[in-house]
């Protein structure tokens, strides 16, 4: 079998930590897949000055389906598209960008920084405001139907945990009641989250009732339990 | 803002060089009038207005942190 060498990048910055961001940036890949090694750990002299930059080597651990230079490649043109809308909003972010682990699946672009919340919105609203505007966009540009998924600081999957964990509370909540419990007014992917986490659950029945705005999930007590 | 408005709207349609934002500004508020080919309403709209409603999102948020109010119509 032909191997070729991995990818590798060597990056530099002020300090070690990031010159390995900026190389993870280059190679658009997230810190478990690559080995880094540190070739010049950088040094300060008097005051903070910076004597001499970190440097780094970034290598892939195995390889991965690139798309062939030149081609327009979804996950760096939506990474493009999303970060001409932060800038044009005015909130500095950084931008890391997670290789489909197989074709068809979406790109995955995560938002980094400080104070982000107003990236986030009431309910979420303005996270998927940008991310359905970068999925539009960059499917406009390639002609073509792209997935992407816009997180910002890993909220999406820390919210999926609490919406798992809250589900079983009410569950169990329910059964001990003998009484059905509505739960807060959700949008639709989060209402999901709740109907998939109780799915499969011996004791609870799930269904959303309401409209719009005040839809939610109840969650009831099946007979006889 | 205004940059903003317009990438959005020419990245989305057919008829880019058709495309064109005026702006009205007041003391707290500004008013940004789309214009775009008639061709080119449905994807700046998109189905049951959801592009409209997503790009009125991210310019509140973008003009919250300005200290202002902002109105986008799509004319």
């Amino acid at each position: 079998m032909e191997t070729k060498p991995l990818p590798s990048v060597e990056s530099t910055g002020r300090t070690v930590e990031e010159a390995v961001e900026r190389g993870l940036q280059e190679l658009g890949a997230q810190r478990y897949e690559v080995d880094i090694e540190v070739l010049t750990a950088g040094s300060r002299g008097m005051l903070g000055f910076v004597l001499e930059d970190a440097r780094v080597r970034l290598t892939l651990r195995y390889p991965r389906p690139r798309p062939p230079e030149g081609a327009l490649d979804p996950g760096r043109i939506s990474q493009e598209v999303l970060e001409k809308l932060l800038v044009g909003m005015g909130i500095p972010g950084r931008i890391t960008r997670q290789f489909p682990a197989k074709e068809g699946e979406p790109v995955h672009l995560d938002i980094r920084g400080r104070d982000l919340g107003i990236l986030i919105g009431r309910r979420g609203e303005t996270l998927r405001a940008l991310q359905y505007l970068t999925r539009m966009i960059t499917s406009q540009r390639l002609k073509q139907w792209v997935g992407v998924v816009v997180d910002v600081d890993g909220y999406k999957s820390r919210r999926e945990q609490t919406l798992t964990t809250l589900a079983e509370r009410m569950a169990e909540q329910a059964v001990l009641k003998g009484e059905e419990i509505p739960l807060e007014p959700m949008p639709p992917h989060e209402r999901r989250i709740i109907h998939l986490a109780l799915r499969d659950h011996p004791e609870v029945t799930t269904h959303s009732q309401g409209e719009d705005e005040d839809r939610r999930v109840v969650i009831i007590p099946k007979k006889g339990g | 803002m205004k940059e903003l408005v317009e990438f959005i709207a020419k990245s989305l349609v057919e008829y880019p060089e058709q495309v064109e934002v005026k702006e009205l500004a007041t003391a707290n508020s500004v008013i940004y009038e789309l214009h775009v080919a008639k061709e080119d309403m449905g994807r700046v709209i998109g189905k049951e207005g959801r592009v409209a409603d997503a790009i009125r999102t991210i310019l509140r948020v973008a003009a919250t942190r300005r200290g202002k109010r902002v109105i986008l119509e799509i004319v």
